[in-house]
């Protein structure tokens, strides 16, 4: 495996990850700008819209039977958020060459598909299709209001919600339905001009590829564009002191209560973010960890107990599935997993356990295509260049005082429990 | 070692029936540092009803047995949890049960011997306990009302409702907190004493391996195990009409979801063909560049394209396509629409471009150790080698393609379950 990064013009990256351990070659283009509510829904809408056509493939009828002719090449789009940033994520998997029933060769289609389908979309009259605009803005509303369907996911989202209420990482990544009805044709076009102009461009490409073109193409795609300084929101504010954490009930005809806690990690961003893995993946990591250990199999109160680590916002959420009733001792017995972490009341096998499994997750970055490029552009927006084998020396070095140290600047900012009771 | 290769993809699975019964598969792959081991069983929860071979008893279990005694294999007697004992060594274990088969497996990068070693104690060494027994039915019950609150498990359990009257595919694998607390010990012991037997079982390994070295590692951690006859398994005999023709229930969702099912028969020979004719079938009527839902969509009646999916075992074979939509009976008369019409006037372009991307989507399935591993053991209980489907995948022809659409896709065949959104 070998990665390299080219800087295509200041603000347009492309990265090449040469990788023999696939059937496939994966092609991945990120859009990269500061999230904002005035454009969260646009993001998401144009995500959209830019799959519905190109300027040679007019349709997504077209699209689709071109992909189906390259062997059922996979095109996916997405938005995500990255801290106070908003990516709109498109990709393209393909199967390489080499296993092909005939010879053929799909790489230099497979990039100049996908970057026609960013790059080119379908345009009338210096706007988008109406019609495409149309049909999305349904879609996305549906989407939007999807959001309850899955109560664990928007357990979680509801959470961040009120811990972020008034700031970016608050906002859904898919937008606002009230903010659909003023989007317009016209008005997303000139907006998709400004956010190709001035967002940043991360260009990956994951595979065994064999022909040296490969630079060369993207350059000539990309030559219309200019370079930029993307103002992306890379630092994070320091938290406030938390006397009293807020406590959020919310109703839902559902049978399994979902509570989730969302704690506050007052640490900066530099190399205590490992100290902080370790102790994330020692409270709530796996199997092994104290609240899987204590929630679900000493107290036998809940099927799921884990915690999971925002680490740009510096935040840890504790999530578990538990019986409504059971809402009291559970919070009480995850609290005091939170004291025991201060206390240093966890071992060295403990610390060794989690550490293991650290670093095992990480060995397997290179293992999945996605992933790969996922941990690549992470790098990228966090201004580093940490390679895998990095990741795993700091890993190492943590020690159990470094637990305690992390444990000791942690506070529970927010309680929130969807329930069914009350009314 | 029997081999068995394809060439267009360079895969080879090297296959051993060993004497005690125990069917092992290797995969070597040289590119990849991760190993995987999988062993399962051929009992899921469809098997509620048998024989046991040397005592000639009759047995008809509770519902769930199969997966409750997944969730207890980790126990050991000397009080250790075999699942968090591979945690800590840094390796990937986990468990599911399926309809007809429960698997046990791990994915590492380290310490392989020694977590080969745990596996295979773990499964051959069983420790149930009243206790053990009764503090599993807490966390299990969780599990049960976590899939209640899930619409799509729910649409999917009444799709199969409305197909089978008898056949226990259509209970849910975890079973309900009344069945469940049914199971003592004994129940178990005597399950895991029948089906936990070599010759019940297969074991599929994957990853840079020596397919002769890691043979014998195999066959020298297996203890001994008396010979036991042929398992009898008693199913009722099931009609091969649908049950019902519409099932719907009311849940906390924001769009209806629908799941549109065809009942298939029982068919042996030829399997493999027929599952990919369907396949390509499933793609031509309602697949992306299907004109049907290139007109839904833009009529706002689908969001995005349905999953489809055929299943079948000895036991049962169905299609499923399952989506959400504003108006899923609309989309149901249309699909019997579209199938009219393309019995009618087959569209033979569309056949051939649809076929190579079916022959895409099985490559990608050996993108990933684990994809691999589950799909050769999941073929095995079936009867099949995976790499059939690339070999037989030329000798799929319109004509034959023709005669299954008639065939499979008949309207008395044909079922809907919808779950509606409530209030």
């Amino acid at each position: 495996m070998s990665y390299q990064r080219m800087t295509v013009k200041e603000g347009i990256y492309f990265h090449k990850i040469q990788t023999n351990k696939f059937k496939t070659n994966l092609f991945a283009i990120f859009l990269t700008t500061p999230l904002t509510r005035e454009n969260v829904t646009k993001n998401a809408l144009i995500t959209a819209v830019l799959r519905r056509g190109t300027n040679k493939l007019q349709t997504q009828e077209e699209i689709s039977k071109k992909l189906e002719e390259m062997y059922g090449a996979a095109f996916d789009c997405g938005v995500e958020k990255i801290g106070d940033n908003h990516s709109l994520k498109f990709y393209l998997e393909v199967v390489n060459n080499q296993f092909l029933p005939e010879k053929e060769d799909l790489v230099r289609d497979s990039i100049d598909l996908l970057m026609d389908i960013v790059f080119h979309p379908k345009v009338e009259e210096e706007q988008f299709k109406e019609e495409y605009v149309q049909g999305e803005k349904e879609n996305l509303k549906q989407m939007i209001e999807a959001k309850v369907d899955n109560k664990a996911a928007y357990a979680l989202e509801s959470c961040i919600e009120n811990m972020y209420q008034g700031k970016p990482y608050g906002l859904y990544k898919y937008g606002y339905v009230e903010d659909l009805k003023d989007i317009t044709a016209q008005k997303l076009y000139e907006y998709y001009k400004q956010l190709i102009g001035n967002c940043q461009i991360d260009i990956f490409a994951s595979g065994d590829f064999q022909e040296k073109s490969l630079e060369k193409i993207i350059q000539k795609n990309l030559e219309g564009y200019a370079e930029r300084k993307p103002q992306l929101a890379l630092k994070e504010e320091e938290k406030e002191e938390i006397k009293e954490p807020k406590r959020k009930i919310e109703n839902k005809q559902i049978s399994q209560g979902k509570l989730v806690i969302g704690l506050d990690v007052k640490t900066g961003n530099g190399e205590e973010n490992y100290k902080t893995v370790v102790y994330n993946t020692i409270l709530g990591g796996g199997s092994n960890s104290k609240l899987f250990q204590n929630v679900r199999e000493k107290a036998s109160l809940a099927y799921t107990a884990s915690s999971s680590y925002a680490r740009r916002k510096q935040n840890i959420f504790i999530r578990a599935g538990i019986e409504i009733e059971n809402y009291d001792k559970a919070v009480e017995i995850i609290k005091q997993q939170l004291q025991d972490m201060k206390e240093g009341n966890f071992s060295e096998e403990d610390l060794n356990n989690a550490k293991n499994l650290l670093l095992s997750t990480i060995e397997n970055i290179p293992e999945e295509q996605d992933t790969e490029i996922t941990y690549y552009f992470g790098q990228e927006l966090a201004g580093t260049q940490d390679t895998i084998e990095m990741y795993q020396e700091n890993i190492k070095k943590v020690t159990k005082e470094d637990v305690i140290e992390i444990a000791n600047k942690i506070q529970i900012n927010t309680i929130y429990f969807l329930t069914n009771q009350g009314g | 070692m029997k081999i068995v290769e394809s060439l267009k993809i360079k895969e080879k699975v090297y296959i051993e029936k060993l004497k005690n019964g125990l069917t092992i598969m290797i995969i070597p792959k040289k590119t990849t540092n991760k190993k995987f081991v999988i062993w399962g069983t051929h009992f899921g929860s469809i098997n509620n009803h048998f024989i046991v071979p040397n005592t000639n008893e009759e047995i008809t279990l509770p519902d769930g047995v199969a997966h409750f005694l997944e969730h207890k294999m980790f126990e050991q007697e000397n009080g250790i949890n075999s699942l968090d004992k591979l945690m800590a060594l840094g390796v990937d274990p986990n468990a599911y049960t399926t309809n007809n088969h429960t698997a046990y497996y791990f994915e590492c990068t380290t310490n392989f011997e020694q977590a080969l070693d745990e596996l295979m104690d773990y499964v051959q060494h069983p420790y149930f306990t009243d206790e053990n027994v009764e503090k599993e039915k807490g966390i299990i019950g969780q599990e049960i009302k976590m899939y209640e609150d899930d619409p799509g498990w729910q649409l999917y359990i009444h799709a199969l409702e409305c197909m089978y009257q008898k056949n226990p595919i259509k209970i849910d694998i975890a079973g309900t907190v009344e069945s469940i607390s049914k199971i003592d010990k004994d129940i178990l012991y005597k399950s895991y004493e029948t089906f936990y037997h070599p010759s019940n079982m297969a074991m599929v390994i994957c990853g840079n391996f020596v397919p002769e070295e890691i043979l014998e590692e195999v066959k020298k951690r297996l203890i001994k195990r008396e010979e036991q006859g042929e398992i009898r398994r008693i199913y009722e005999e099931e009609d091969s009409a649908i049950q019902q023709k519409y099932k719907e229930t009311f849940m906390e969702v924001s769009t209806p979801l629908f799941a549109i099912g065809f009942k298939d028969k029982i068919e042996q020979k030829d399997i493999i063909k027929r599952h990919i004719a369907i396949e390509i079938l499933l793609n031509m009527l309602i697949g992306k560049s299907a004109s049907l839902y290139q007109e839904l969509y833009s009529e706002g009646l689908l969001m995005a394209e349905p999953d489809i999916s055929y299943d079948f075992s000895e036991q049962y074979a169905y299609v499923l396509i399952t989506g959400q939509s504003k108006n899923p009976k609309k989309i149901e008369e249309r699909l019997k629409e579209e199938i009219k019409r393309q019995i009618e006037n087959f569209d033979v372009e569309q056949f051939e471009r649809l076929k190579r991307k079916v022959y895409g989507d099985f490559v990608v399935e050996y993108n990933n150790i684990s994809d691999i591993s589950r799909m050769f053991l999941s073929d095995f209980f079936k009867g099949i080698n995976s790499l059939e489907y690339i070999e037989q995948y030329g000798s799929v022809s319109t004509e034959y393609t023709k005669q299954i659409l008639t065939e499979v896709f008949d309207e008395k065949n044909e079922i809907m379950s919808i779950v509606q959104p409530k209030g």
